[in-house]
């Protein structure tokens, strides 16, 4: 009927503001095929591990994504505990594991925002990232820095926080949370938002797990897979549970991150109120010599940081595998039959981040 | 306001045409400041100072001329012209089914510089913008065709100066008419193909493949055509002038309100809403006044 | 608490029927990791079920060919591309070969045996070393 068109659809585009792109062939407004190719901006952090001791590679790994880079170094560093038996202080599993919560609720209010602006609601977006601010201040009290926060090192942290900081950051929690609620508000219940969003990149349940999805894109098809449950760090000790919903479109993708969000207060304050008082740092000791794989659960889903090394100061092999990657596949599918419209909302509700894709 | 009016009334038909030629880009682009610095406080920023469209204009005007083909800048140019005469027109007090006619002329030429280049996104923005003008035309001729009903008369001059308030025979002509409003001034649920921000899965859809001063002339042309836009608002209230001005005044402030408020919607939406739109407020209105009268 | 680590060593031969068979278990595809020895690769193929992680290692010679598992899980594909791109593998019968351009790397397969420096661990100290040749010395006194 129609005549195919091919739209090139990033590396540079002004709705994904990543390097990612897409060769979208198109008939009039509907997608028949697309093809991905990432690899723009691929920096071969990967392979710095041959000149960067163990203890030193925190830093890089902590600079492989702006967005959650806190869980990035906290799963190295988790990696390499492992392998060297440390046993990492109570206190500092705790502080880990509000910095990494706090990591989720910036990243989501951000992709909240950033998708809003995608389906051409601006005045959401500006809302959005107003409310990302306070939890970004929080950080800059606690750690100094902003977006790379740079507080996780092999055998605990680098900074405590005191437990007036504390009771401060559980009130700021609750004072974000009606001003949060009255954001999801709106990408719950407006009608235009929901006109964009509901029906739009349905990906079945069976789909989502052959595909290997992870994160709130399997999460939204109904998948009850959260790698907090695993209980590593602090989490063993709190109420996790998993944010499901069973449509499988966008706007079930939407309310995953929404619903997380509130669920990573009631997390962080939970952890608050359970925080034990102790040393926030042991002293390591040797080289490790084993390997292993450490999975947890960032904004994004599933990332596992896998370390190896032979008894030396510097590491054999360090693998990252990120959520993104893994959920590439499932991502074309879904755009597969889709309309050019959808096409940004698709791609953003799977919340890629090439930044750690490109590591 | 009075004197001011009775001075145009004086006015002969060229010094009419003369007066809007020159005075409405001054206007336009003044509303677009306006709405620069209205949206933006919505959004809780500053925004720019309301004279930025103006120095953007002339920024664009400054800029290195690169050109895709030749036909880009002559359509524009007579996106330009056209929109300008229908301007002229309607506030020389001529025919409004001309005026409006010759908008439609404006807006083809406006598709066509789209067409003309090979970016696919252009395209896209391209195909989109004759949906919508498919989706508005039949609400303007509506317009028309109840203010004629009333007054029975097609001419603007005498369409201005009738006592009765036209609001009041036509308020679904109205309704309707706000609607697509939203699509002319390129507002936010009905922005497919073209957007102020380039945030778009098309990037900034029928304007992509234009720069400097072509670009320029398109935002000149859009002022223009927000005048006359406005001035339309202006006819349902021409019993008042004062309040009359208020109305269009307002109105443009309603259509910043909606695009603040709403995501973009699909082209069907689009097309569906405006046209059940049309046939629900408009053409019930129309068949209305033909019973009464 | 840390994640039990099983893996199981098989040969290359097994991996698309062992794939096949997890895969009619209900088990996901998790990655492929692959770790560059001194000779050799070390490729592990993760699964997992129910936060439940299998681990299947191959090692394979440089010249070696791996069958893909593209063909039972269509997720792997991206891994196998990279096994490409970054290692020098070659991977039979990708369902999507991007045949070398999904990294655009500055060197080509940055972690192939050419590329990659082995670390070297530490040496046995010093006095571990004195200490030996006297125990020799006492050694030979005593004989």
């Amino acid at each position: 009927m129609a005549q195919k068109n091919t739209i090139p659809f990033g590396p540079q585009h002004p709705v994904l503001p990543e390097p990612i792109h897409f060769d979208l062939v198109t008939e009039d407004e509907r997608v028949v095929d697309a093809i991905p190719s990432i690899s723009y901006v691929h920096r071969g952090l990967e392979s710095l591990v041959e000149k960067r001791d163990f203890i030193d590679f925190v830093h890089v790994a902590d600079r492989i994504c702006g967005l959650c880079s806190f869980m990035h170094s906290m799963g190295y560093c988790q990696a390499v505990e492992e392998i060297m038996g440390v046993e990492v202080p109570l206190r500092a599993q705790f502080l880990r594991t509000i910095w990494a919560e706090l990591s989720r609720i910036h990243s989501h209010i951000f992709w909240l925002g950033v998708a809003a602006d995608a389906f051409g609601f601006e005045s959401l977006f500006m809302q959005a990232l107003r409310l990302r601010e306070p939890v970004l201040d929080i950080f800059e009290e606690t750690t100094g820095g902003r977006v790379i926060l740079g507080a996780s090192k092999v055998g605990g942290v680098r900074r405590d926080i005191d437990a007036d900081s504390l009771s401060g950051i559980s009130k700021r929690l609750a004072h974000l949370r009606p001003q949060l609620e009255e954001l999801s508000n709106v990408f719950i219940n407006d009608y235009s938002v929901k006109h964009r969003l509901s029906g739009v990149g349905y990906l079945s349940k069976e789909d989502a797990y052959t595909l290997g999805c992870v994160g709130p894109m399997a999460r939204a098809s109904g998948l009850d897979m959260d790698m907090r449950a695993i209980g590593y760090s602090a989490y063993k000790y709190l109420d996790v549970q998993p944010m499901i919903e069973t449509d499988g479109d966008c706007y079930a993708r939407c309310l995953v991150r929404i619903r997380e969000n509130f669920h990573s207060i009631d997390l962080i304050r939970e952890a608050i109120g359970k925080i034990p008082e102790g040393p926030i740092e042991v002293k390591v000791k040797g080289a490790p010599n084993g390997e292993y794989m450490s999975r947890i659960e960032q904004p994004r889903g599933e990332v596992i940081h896998y370390a190896k090394g032979n008894g030396s100061r510097f590491l054999q092999r360090f693998r990252v595998r990120v959520p993104t990657f893994s959920n590439i596949p499932a991502m074309i599918k879904i755009l597969k039959g889709s309309e050019i419209a959808d096409v940004p909302n698709i791609i953003l509700t799977l919340d890629p981040c090439i930044s750690c894709t490109e590591r | 306001m009075n004197t001011i009016h009775e001075i145009v009334l004086n006015w002969g038909i060229f010094e009419r045409m003369l007066a809007f030629v020159l005075l409405a880009p001054l206007v336009g682009g003044l509303l677009a400041g306006i709405d620069r610095k209205v949206s933006a406080r919505f959004q809780g920023r500053y925004g720019p100072p309301v004279l930025q469209p103006f120095y953007d204009a002339f920024k664009l005007f400054q800029k290195e001329k690169i050109i895709v083909n030749k036909f880009q800048d002559f359509n524009i140019v007579l996106f330009l012209l056209f929109t300008i005469f229908s301007g002229a027109l309607f506030f020389a007090g001529a025919d409004l089914l001309l005026t409006i006619f010759s908008l439609a002329l404006a807006g083809t030429f406006f598709v066509l510089g789209g067409f003309c280049v090979g970016s696919p996104y252009s395209h896209l923005g391209a195909e989109r913008e004759i949906i919508q003008q498919v989706a508005y035309e039949p609400m303007i001729i509506l317009v028309a065709i109840g203010m004629y009903q009333v007054t029975g008369s097609f001419k603007v001059s005498v369409i201005a100066q009738y006592e009765l308030p036209l609001i009041l025979y036509l308020p679904g002509v109205f309704a309707g008419f706000l609607y697509i409003l939203t699509i002319k001034f390129r507002k936010s649920p009905f922005d497919l193909s073209m957007s102020h921000h380039a945030h778009q899965e098309i990037v900034r859809g029928l304007t992509t493949e234009f720069s400097g001063s072509t670009l320029a002339l398109i935002e000149i042309a859009h002022w223009y055509e927000n005048v006359l836009l406005l001035g339309m608002v202006y006819l349902f209230f021409g019993f008042n002038p004062w309040l009359a001005v208020f109305v269009a005044l307002a109105t443009y402030l309603f259509e910043i309100f909606i695009d603040m408020n709403y995501a973009r919607f699909k082209w069907q939406l689009t097309f569906g809403s405006s046209w059940l739109f049309t046939a629900v407020a408009g053409v019930s209105n129309i068949i209305v006044l033909s019973l009464m009268r | 608490m840390s994640e039990p680590q099983h893996i199981t060593l098989i040969d290359k031969d097994q991996l698309v029927g062992i794939s096949a068979e997890l895969f009619a278990e209900g088990y996901r595809f998790v990655q492929v990791g692959c770790a560059t020895l001194e000779n050799s690769y070390e490729l592990t193929y993760c699964y997992d079920k129910a936060y439940h992680l299998r681990n299947f290692r191959i090692t394979l010679l440089p010249d070696e060919e791996i069958p893909s598992i593209s063909v039972i899980y269509p997720n792997a594909f991206l891994y196998e591309n990279e096994l490409h791109d970054l290692f020098g593998l070659n991977v039979r019968n990708i369902s999507i070969d991007y045949n070398g351009t999904l990294y655009r790397t500055a060197i080509k397969t940055p972690f192939s045996i050419e590329n990659v420096k082995q670390p070297v661990p530490p040496q046995p100290k010093p006095e571990v070393v004195k200490e030996h040749p006297e125990s020799v010395k006492e050694k030979t006194e005593e004989l």
